[in-house]
């Protein structure tokens, strides 16, 4: 049961660098907080 | 999940989903997080109206996961939310590479040695007990490569860079799949009971977390759910302990092309290079800019809190994911074996972090 998701991510992961995207969208969201474009983000 | 059968394949899964086909999905995972933070506000402002009635104090990222877990084995995921629900990985990398601002650079060097050293010890010790332990119960043998490259390394990420290194029966990779991920939910429940019972420092207890739990998922919320802080500790060693991906499956790789059961590995250089996870390298680029002071102490908690929100979906596809069926269905040898290797490695980590913090190697 666990394991068609796990396909369904394996699939995505194959087709999409996953990891290339997080580090442009971390790098991308650290410039714009830097750059104070975004506002402080509350959590 | 809402079926048992194994997803294979299909034309329009081999075609890369639209951004639009992702919505419901990654709406499903925001939502159960959001929903289990909302949750844990409602009952803080109960438990401070009501100081006399029981009302349990439950974090989000238990709430988050609690609710997945329903959802996931009511309900199921269905085919329209399974691109987006499986999106939660790329969620928990943006976390990761996030949370890389709490971390400056000397502490990453620091723990990042001790870690790597525990590592190696961790390395060893999974791949040749679960190698043992396969041969006791007469599991099939890429199928103890698989359960020995997923306790050793990253759970599933790791048996998944596997399948096309060592060529394994469709059944045992599933397999081996269910098994590392009950596993990991079992830890979820087990491992800040005993951090609890032993009253384990943050620190001690994240880097414990890290060498122990298998799935990168399941480490974070093992982590998180004894603190916040344990959760960044065992990151930063989960991640030490992922970098050696490439090296585990290369090993095997070869092992079994050696035996003629597996393609050859022509560039070594190049098959590393493509198993190792890149995500380590955002988190270190934040963490270098947070070491020279790029950002300002705000900026570095608003990181954090946007590492905390990317992270809130990740939680959701962990319960989303854990399917309690899973416990029992795949048969019982995996199971046992998986059991008796990890409940060893638990402890000997254990030991070993009791170890290095008594004898001041850690701060």
């Amino acid at each position: 049961m666990a394991a068609p998701l796990e396909r369904t991510a394996s699939h995505l992961g194959s087709r999409i660098n996953i990891d290339l995207v997080a580090i442009a969208l971390g790098l991308a969201l650290a410039a714009l907080i830097r750059f104070n474009i975004l506002p402080s983000i509350p959590f | 999940m809402s079926s048992p059968a194994i997803l294979t394949p299909t034309e329009s899964q081999r075609t890369p989903p639209s951004l639009v086909a992702l919505l419901p999905g990654v709406a499903l995972l925001f939502g159960i997080g959001i929903a289990g933070k909302l949750l844990q506000s409602a009952l803080t402002l109960l438990h401070t109206r009501y100081p006399h009635v029981f009302i349990p104090r439950i974090e989000y990222v238990l709430l988050a996961i609690l609710i997945g877990l329903a959802i996931g084995n009511t309900f199921g995921v269905s085919e329209r939310f399974r691109p987006g629900v499986a999106t939660y990985e790329l969620w928990l990398k943006l976390g990761i590479v996030l949370v890389g601002a709490r971390f400056l650079l000397q502490d990453v060097l620091h723990i990042g040695g001790l870690s790597l050293l525990l590592v190696a010890v961790e390395l060893a010790l999974s791949l040749s007990v679960m190698t043992l332990l396969g041969r006791i119960f007469k599991l099939p043998p890429k199928l103890t490569s698989l359960l020995a490259i997923g306790s050793s390394i990253c759970g599933v990420t790791a048996i998944m860079a596997a399948q096309g290194a060592i060529e394994p029966e469709e059944e045992d990779t599933s397999t081996a799949i269910a098994a590392i991920l009950t596993l990991g939910a079992i830890a979820l429940v087990t491992f800040p009971a005993i951090g609890h019972l032993l009253h384990m420092s943050q620190q001690g207890y994240g880097v414990w977390a890290g060498l122990a739990v298998d799935n990168t998922a399941e480490s974070l919320v093992t982590g998180a759910l004894y603190g916040q802080d344990a959760g960044r500790w065992a990151i930063l060693v989960k991640t030490a302990r992922s970098s050696f991906i490439g090296f585990v499956v290369l090993g095997y790789a070869i092992y079994w092309s050696s035996r003629g059961l597996a393609p050859g590995v022509q560039h070594k250089g190049i098959f590393l290079w493509q198993k190792f996870p890149k995500f380590i390298l955002g988190f270190m680029a934040i963490s270098v800019l947070a070491t020279a002071g790029f950002f300002t102490t705000g900026q570095i908690t608003s990181l954090s809190n946007l590492a905390n929100w990317a992270f809130l979906p990740a939680f959701a596809g962990v319960g989303l994911r854990t399917n309690l069926r899973d416990l029992t269905g795949q048969g019982w040898r995996p199971l046992i074996v998986g059991i008796l290797g990890e409940v060893f490695i638990a402890l000997v980590t254990l030991a070993l972090v009791y170890w290095s913090y008594s004898h001041g190697v850690a701060r």
